[in-house]
């Protein structure tokens, strides 16, 4: 229960990224209920991808140094190409409807598949910059700053008070469009501002969200509350409240169990429509009952999973001599920091050097933290290579690090440490995944465990070393806290 | 042929004065109905008058609902003059029950509540008095009860009813209605007849209705007129049985 209290306070790290996941979880579903009833979901599909696509062009044209740096970071230029690519996309479907030229899936579907195959054909175009539009693409929202914040606030914004003012004109364009000719005249500007507003949300959200969330949270709410509602006005409402609530149990979800936050939203999503057609079979008291079960049932199992215990002091485990083996790396990466020398790096290219010589790594920081965190605690550490320079680093499966040790004639207690995954590819933050076990080598009984998984913030670092090296020493502190 | 005497016809078949007193709502002159460059219909000439009941008669596909869409500006006519007494906002238009999309979740006083939306602004919220129409007109219609249904939950008779209690949320002048008495029962067919007949006599409303069923026509109807294969013309039996 404590994640739940934490992530609601203002003071939390990924605040921002809550509020702008609700914020698109409280608007998105305005226009998706649109895109439902027109039967037009598809292109809640379609556009994403083109303003993916737009992303990807414009980093392109970036590399090959035709467009020049704007703002701070990357996401200004991939708005531009979101905002650009998206309205052409749909201008040229817009156009294409009104000429009823071929049927209306096949467009959108042809349309998607285009998008999708240039997105990839431009990012080959640009490999230098794969990794960053693969990380906008990715739309980790959990990055999201203060100042994008207050521009996604801006924009959700402008869209809530139009959906909500100009309801009756969209509803009535919609449903009749020759009564709404009859009426409100010209009903094309009615379309047209329904499908900018689409589109405003669509290459905005993309960016800060990623096309696969931007989707689910167009159509999944709007879809879910179908078959619970038999008024526009109800309609309209609790898909927004679905919205919200899969915003808020997805990043909720996303957080305690280290899951990425698109998939696990969407995934809530696709839930509720299941959940919501269920229902449609049970009277109104049996609706309001299971609805309260479930979220009763979602928030304490999040909530069984509290931190574990701290790191025992010495007087605790009678031991104030203990080994700091090294930390294993078993990511498949080598978790090199990048070197800011560019005479290292040159030589590193000619082959004079191996960049393990001189590099620090992910594990070398996690030690030396751990060691000086080890010293506070009242332990007198040894280092395992001081033993025997041939020493590896230690498995966190226990039985295979104590017989190892025994191999190398240690006794007493040994601190050892895994990593199973470390993904430092935006200076934000760093997904991390690391065992942490203290072992009696006599017998390899567990003295103290604790398992770090998930995202952790680094909103001070400027650089992905400084996040690493950041996202390092909080782990350990955390480790030791308490 | 032409029907250029079926005008006067028309506007004096129920009383012999009635042309004088009121002017046309609707006048079309030599006007060629169609889409881009398929006629349709040709050399239509007629005019609708305050308190007429026009009963539009002919086989499905000969152009009863091009030339209603012509009338209501939806067409624009490939030649001649097509002029309106009044602005098309007080125009009521009863569509084709099947031309409305069952996907949306909404009450029939949400459908009904629609007739307004022309006379309230986008910030504006729905007011009382708007709220007390509806509930008029639902009364109007004989079904104050089923505002709160789902729209697309009523019989056909019940929705073409509270289409018309839509089309009536105009406050119209003249109201235009496609074949709304086709796929309903028999009773609900003399319901909405009633209705109709009832409109035209207390609101002084001229109601202009389109069947494929000559003889349904002949019974609500105080004028038919024909159409088919391109021509329109006035039914002189119906005009014959006139006092």
């Amino acid at each position: 229960m404590s994640t739940l209290f934490e992530i609601v306070s203002p003071s939390y790290l990924l605040f921002p990224a809550l509020v702008g996941t609700l914020m698109m979880g409280l608007v998105c579903p305005l226009i998706g209920s649109y895109l439902v009833l027109r039967r037009t979901v598809f292109l809640g599909l379609t556009l994403p991808e083109i303003a993916a696509a737009g992303v990807a062009f414009t980093f392109w044209l970036q590399q090959l140094g035709w467009l020049p740096q704007i703002g701070q970071g990357e996401r200004g230029i991939a708005m531009i190409g979101s905002l650009t690519f998206t309205f052409i996309g749909m201008g040229l479907l817009g156009y294409l409807e009104q000429r009823s030229k071929g049927l209306a899936e096949g467009r959108l579907a042809a349309a998607y598949a285009f998008a999708g195959a240039v997105t990839i054909l431009f990012m080959v175009f640009n490999p230098a910059g794969q990794i960053e539009v693969l990380n906008l693409l990715k739309g980790e929202v959990i990055a999201l700053s203060k100042g994008e914040l207050r521009l996604l606030t801006g924009v959700l914004g402008l869209v809530f008070v139009a959906m909500l003012i100009f309801r009756r004109e969209f509803l009535l364009t919609s449903f009749d469009r020759d009564l709404a000719f009859l009426l409100k005249g010209r009903q094309v500007i009615w379309d047209v501002s329904l499908y900018l507003l689409a589109g405003l949300v669509i290459a905005f959200g993309v960016i800060m969200a990623g096309p696969l969330l931007i989707f689910g949270f167009l159509v999944l709410p709007a879809l879910a509350a179908k078959p619970l509602v038999q008024r526009m006005s109800s309609y309209l409402m609790l898909s927004s409240m679905l919205g919200l609530a899969m915003a808020f149990f997805g990043f909720y979800s996303s957080v305690r169990l280290d899951l990425p936050l698109g998939p696990t939203d969407v995934t809530l999503g696709c839930m509720l429509i299941f959940f919501a057609y269920g229902l449609r079979r049970v009277s109104p008291k049996t609706f309001v009952a299971l609805t309260c079960v479930c979220v009763a049932i979602m928030v304490s199992a999040c909530g069984t999973q509290a931190p574990g215990p701290s790191v025992p002091d010495a007087k605790t485990i009678h031991a104030d001599q203990i080994w700091l083996a090294k930390v294993k790396n078993s990511t498949a990466l080598p978790l090199l920091l990048p070197s800011n020398n560019p005479l290292r790096s040159l030589a590193e290219m000619a082959g004079k050097i191996s960049p393990e010589d001189y590099r620090q790594s992910v594990m070398d920081l996690l030690r030396q933290n751990l060691q000086s965190e080890l010293g506070k605690k009242g332990f007198q550490t040894s280092l395992t290579e001081e033993k025997d320079a041939r020493f590896p680093p230690l498995p966190s499966d226990s039985t295979g690090a104590a017989r190892i040790a025994r191999d190398g004639k240690l006794s007493g207690i040994v601190f050892v440490s895994e990593i199973f995954r470390w993904e430092g590819e935006t200076q934000k933050y760093v997904r991390a995944l690391i065992d942490f076990k203290l072992i009696r080598i006599d017998d390899g009984a567990v003295i103290w465990q604790r398992r770090v998984q998930g995202a952790i913030p680094t909103p001070s670092a400027t650089n992905l070393g400084q996040a690493s090296t950041d996202a390092a020493g909080k782990i350990v502190r955390d480790l030791f806290a308490g | 042929m032409r029907i250029e005497r079926d005008v006067d016809e028309i506007s004096s078949a129920r009383e012999k004065d009635l042309s004088e007193k009121s002017f046309s709502l609707v006048r079309l002159q030599d006007v060629t109905l169609g889409y881009g460059s398929t006629r349709v219909v040709e050399n239509v000439n007629l005019a609708i008058y305050s308190g007429s009941l026009i009963g539009l008669a002919g086989p499905n596909g000969s152009g009863k609902t091009t030339l209603f869409r012509t009338i209501l500006g939806l067409l624009p006519p490939l030649s001649g003059t097509l002029s309106r007494g009044c602005p098309l906002s007080r125009f009521g238009y009863v569509p084709q029950g099947a031309a409305l999309d069952p996907q949306f979740p909404l009450s029939a006083a949400e459908v009904v509540e629609m007739g307004a939306y022309g006379r309230v602004r986008p910030y504006q919220l729905f007011s009382a008095a708007e709220r007390e129409r509806v509930k008029e007109v639902l009364q109007q219609i004989g079904l104050p009860q089923l505002g709160a249904r789902p729209f697309f939950s009523l019989s056909g008779g019940q929705k073409q009813r509270m289409l018309i209690a839509r089309a009536l949320m105009v406050n119209p002048k003249i109201m235009i209605l496609d074949e709304p008495l086709s796929g309903v029962d028999e009773e609900s067919r003399r319901s909405i007849a009633e209705l109709l007949t009832k409109l035209t006599r207390e609101n002084d409303l001229a109601v202009f209705f389109s069947s494929h069923d000559l003889e349904m026509v002949q019974r609500v109807a105080d004028s038919i007129v024909q159409i088919d294969k391109g021509q329109i013309w006035l039914d002189e039996r119906k005009a014959r049985l006139r006092p």
